[in-house]
């Protein structure tokens, strides 16, 4: 990744100092006996690989990268992972969490397996089971490389498939596989519920050890710490919880990312659970059961839409959600935040009232939204109309020159007369749809009602005067739709076209005549939901419905007609702070199909019913989970997701091939 | 799934921006009528159950927006339609001059299986605007497009008033049945040769 960044090994003080203790630390094995020359000019790194990550929290964007390698000492194979320094992409992951988690010279011969997890979606991952029942983190391999790392092994130790799980590799094993397996996942329960055992050999070093223990004790009591007060502890009898802990512990060991990610997800599952039996007396309902039918499947995970949702009425079976285990074990987004508010704000600007840390900006307006009464301002600079490095003064510069410059361009059609309109068919074709479609525009909000409303006017000139700034794509329907909430909050007239104007930078290519940025965008869209939602996919491709038109709608106007106004005035700020992608609108979409996959599917939607289903759902949709489900979708799509959306697919910026290409076609003319 | 098929009949209406598409669906089959209707993004279709000779449909209107820019989403919507309705402002010359343009292009998009015969109706929409005093195309004008064009049935309606919408869309119906045994000929699946003919005939009756 960042090359200068990448701490190497070969010259680093501290692990000279690792590897000596780690030489140190497995005297005990066999095999140390064998590589008892720690001679740095011995060691031979077979294999190495970057971007190999650990996730020390439930989120995906919380995540320690480094390196890994094997390393041929002797006759040994010895495996060490070790962070990068001064990356850290989160201010939470301190140098301490970085050396807790840091692999310093295993040998293979304390390795008892090595569980391969290939996800249709998320990374690939590595459990590193070691002889004593204990486990690694999993190494997320960022950019792929499992099947060699595993060749390479095998090329060092003896490694062999278990007969029980083609996904695990046994080392070093001469007993029965099967038998080796299955003990290996047995835990001691005393180690599952957070108590140290002196069975914690597997261990490099004694420091660590103690790191470890230290790191167990805090994990309970911050992990008691963070339960909320109005959210009930979960007893310790419940079964589902111990269970839980139990399917993660297995494979790794009690980091505060097992922890953390177990007591989450059961926190918002009972937290669900029991409002609903608070309110029905009834309480060991549908829900009750399905938590229990949870619980007794062991792998069968969470179901990500909602505990309460409605259950299909048909009886058809619904593949599973295959996103819904890597959940569990990966991302889950983070609860919404009150909105940007004006005190908040001002510690954004400096003195001159530039933006200091337009970064920090956004991911706060991308987790909390924007106060309404601060909108005008903030928008202006989200919509880039405002640079983040400007000051007042320019500023309000800019808003004088770009007043003018709109009055110059409105005045071009304005200085029309009507006997020059009778002979321009084009204005006078536009200007009638411009007339038809801001009537029929919001006019049931204050804002817009009445006859002779002068915003009304406003948004009919604004219209008007953008199709003269860019004659090429003029007056396309939907364009009034956009236009509304950004006149709505900017108030002014000039404000709104420039800002206006920004946004269809972006969405131009909604609306163009072939219709490309819309066609690109509904096919990024069935490629992600093909990586997110395998079975979802198969669906829509068996029931001739991968043509995604059913989320026309929703894309060509940003879910403008699927939320009340103040909702889609907060999902527009947080999709155009372009915080986790420029394209989480497509997130959005998955989210919403997810929450209602099962119902699709279940009552077997064709085309046309899936089209007026989805079309029903405006006024129904709950935005605040639909944008953690997203944020949690496009974590977890991650950079594989990113590459199935082609370049320059609204809302990007058109890439500048696009633009070469038509000066050469001008070129021609 | 060929009585599942006969017993739906899809019927796509098509025009210009604002000539009353979305108006005159909502007036048959809810019979209300809206100054507050919003341009129509995409696609979206309401369904009326109808009874024609002792036997049950379910009508499934199709409203689609109406800006020629987003004529290339046809394709996914028109596919199976039995009838197809040309909707224009008689008030607006333009729209009346875009039908031909709707036309082709809706022949061009679903290619039913004999274009030459495939039902059309044309509605002349918003008679009671400013008493009929601001009307531009006349219905001597119309009928006489519509008859050239293989005598296509022609209607005269105010969504608004609700006036003759329903007697169109009992033709629009009529017209969509008639369509349906000879497209269920052009069914492969359709091997029952017994069922096939007996379809022909219900066919004939209208």
């Amino acid at each position: 990744m960042h090359e200068t960044d990448i701490h190497d090994l070969s010259d680093d003080a501290d692990y000279a100092a690792a590897s000596k203790q780690g030489s140190s630390s497995v005297t005990r094995s066999d095999s140390s006996k064998r590589s008892s020359s720690s001679e740095p000019e011995d060691a031979q790194i077979v294999y190495l690989k970057d971007n190999v990550s650990i996730h020390p929290t439930q989120y995906a964007t919380e995540r320690i990268g480094g390196r890994l390698k094997l390393i041929k000492q002797g006759s040994s194979l010895v495996m060490t992972w070790i962070p990068y320094k001064g990356q850290s992409s989160n201010p939470r992951l301190s140098e301490k969490d970085k050396n807790l988690y840091t692999i310093r010279a295993v040998p293979f011969s304390d390795i008892q397996s090595i569980r391969r997890h290939i996800p249709t979606i998320g990374w690939q991952y590595v459990i590193v089971v070691l002889s004593s029942g204990l486990a690694f983190p999993p190494l997320y391999f960022y950019s792929g490389g499992v099947r060699e790392f595993l060749a390479t092994i095998k090329q060092h130790v003896v490694i062999v498939r278990s007969s029980e799980d083609a996904n695990v590799f046994l080392v070093n094993n001469f007993q029965d596989p099967l038998q080796r397996t299955l003990s290996s996942l047995e835990l001691p329960r005393s180690l599952a519920n957070g108590t140290p055992s002196s069975s914690f050999r597997g261990s490099p070093s004694p420091s660590d050890n103690n790191n470890q223990e230290t790191q167990l004790d805090t994990v309970n009591t911050s992990g008691s710490g963070q339960q909320n007060n109005n959210r009930q502890r979960q007893k310790t009898q419940d079964p589902a919880r111990d269970l839980s802990i139990q399917v993660l512990e297995k494979f790794s060991l009690v980091t505060r990312f097992a922890r953390e990610t177990t007591s989450q997800l059961f926190r918002d599952s009972l937290v669900d659970g029991q409002g609903q039996s608070q309110s029905q007396s009834q309480g060991q309902g549908q829900n009750e059961r399905r938590r229990n039918n949870w619980a007794s499947k062991d792998h069968k995970p969470l179901e990500m839409a909602p505990i309460d949702a409605p259950i299909a009425p048909k009886d058809v079976p619904v593949p599973s959600d295959p996103l819904e285990f890597d959940k569990l074990s990966l991302v889950w987004g983070k609860p919404r935040q009150h909105p940007l508010g004006v005190e908040e704000w001002s510690n954004f600007l400096d003195y001159e009232g530039r933006i200091m840390d337009p970064d920090a900006l956004k991911k706060r307006i991308f987790y909390g939204g924007v106060e309404h009464n601060l909108r005008k301002e903030v928008w202006a600079f989200l919509l880039g109309y405002y640079s983040y490095d400007s000051t007042y003064a320019e500023r309000e510069y800019v808003v004088s020159v770009k007043t003018s410059e709109y009055m110059t361009i409105k005045n071009q059609w304005q200085s029309i007369s009507p006997e020059q309109a009778k002979r321009f068919t084009k204005f006078r074709e536009r200007k009638g749809l411009i007339e038809k479609d801001v009537v029929r525009t919001d006019r049931s909000l204050s804002f817009y009602e009445g006859d002779d409303n002068p915003n009304v006017r406003l948004l009919h000139d604004i219209l008007l005067t953008y199709s003269f700034y860019n004659f090429d794509l003029g007056y396309c329907q939907g364009m009034s739709d956009l236009l509304s909430p950004i006149l709505f909050i900017m108030k002014d007239e000039s404000e709104a076209f420039w800002c206006f104007v920004s946004l269809m930078e972006r969405l131009g290519p909604n609306f163009n005549r072939d219709q490309n940025g819309m066609h690109s965008q509904l096919f990024a869209l069935s490629k992600l939901v093909e990586l997110l939602d395998s079975p979802l996919h198969n669906y829509f491709k068996q029931n001739d419905c991968l043509n995604y038109f059913f989320c026309f709608r929703w894309i060509l106007i940003q879910f403008k007609r699927e939320f009340e106004y103040d909702k889609t005035l907060r999902l527009w700020e947080v999709l155009w702070t372009h915080y986790l992608s420029e394209h989480l609108h497509l997130y959005v979409c998955i989210a919403i199909l997810k929450r209602q996959r099962g119902k699709i599917m279940g009552e077997e939607m064709d085309f046309d019913t899936l089209l007026k289903f989805i079309n029903e759902l405006s006024g129904q949709i709950e935005l605040d989970p639909i944008l953690r489900d997203a944020e949690a979708l496009c974590v977890c799509a991650g950079e594989n997701g990113a590459g199935l959306i082609p370049p320059g697919t609204p809302p990007a910026l058109p890439i500048p091939e696009a633009s070469m290409y038509q000066q050469q076609d001008d070129e021609v003319l | 799934m060929a009585s599942r098929r006969r017993m739906l009949l899809k019927v796509i209406i098509l025009g210009d921006s604002g000539v009353g598409k979305t108006s005159l669906m909502n007036q048959y089959v809810n019979r209300k009528f809206s100054n507050q209707y919003k341009a129509t993004i995409g696609a979206d279709f309401l369904t009326k159950e109808i009874q024609f000779e002792d036997r049950l449909f379910t009508l499934q209107i199709w409203d689609t927006a109406g800006q020629e820019r987003f004529q290339s989403l046809g394709v996914a919507f028109y596919r199976g339609a039995d009838c197809c309705v040309l909707v224009h402002d008689v008030n607006v010359k333009k729209s009346f001059d875009s039908l031909n343009n709707w036309r082709e292009e809706f022949l061009i998009q679903a290619s039913p299986s004999d274009p030459e015969n495939f039902p059309f109706v044309v509605l002349g929409n918003k008679i009671d605007v400013d008493g009929g005093n601001s009307r531009v195309v006349s219905e001597k004008k119309a009928k006489a497009w519509c008859a050239s064009k293989g005598n296509i049935p022609y209607f005269e309606t105010s969504a608004k008033e609700g006036f003759n919408v329903e007697a169109a869309f009992e033709c629009i119906a009529k017209n969509a049945l008639k369509n349906e045994p000879e497209e269920e000929m052009y069914i492969p699946d359709t091997i029952d040769v017994a069922r096939a003919r007996q379809q022909k005939s219900s066919g004939c009756e209208c």
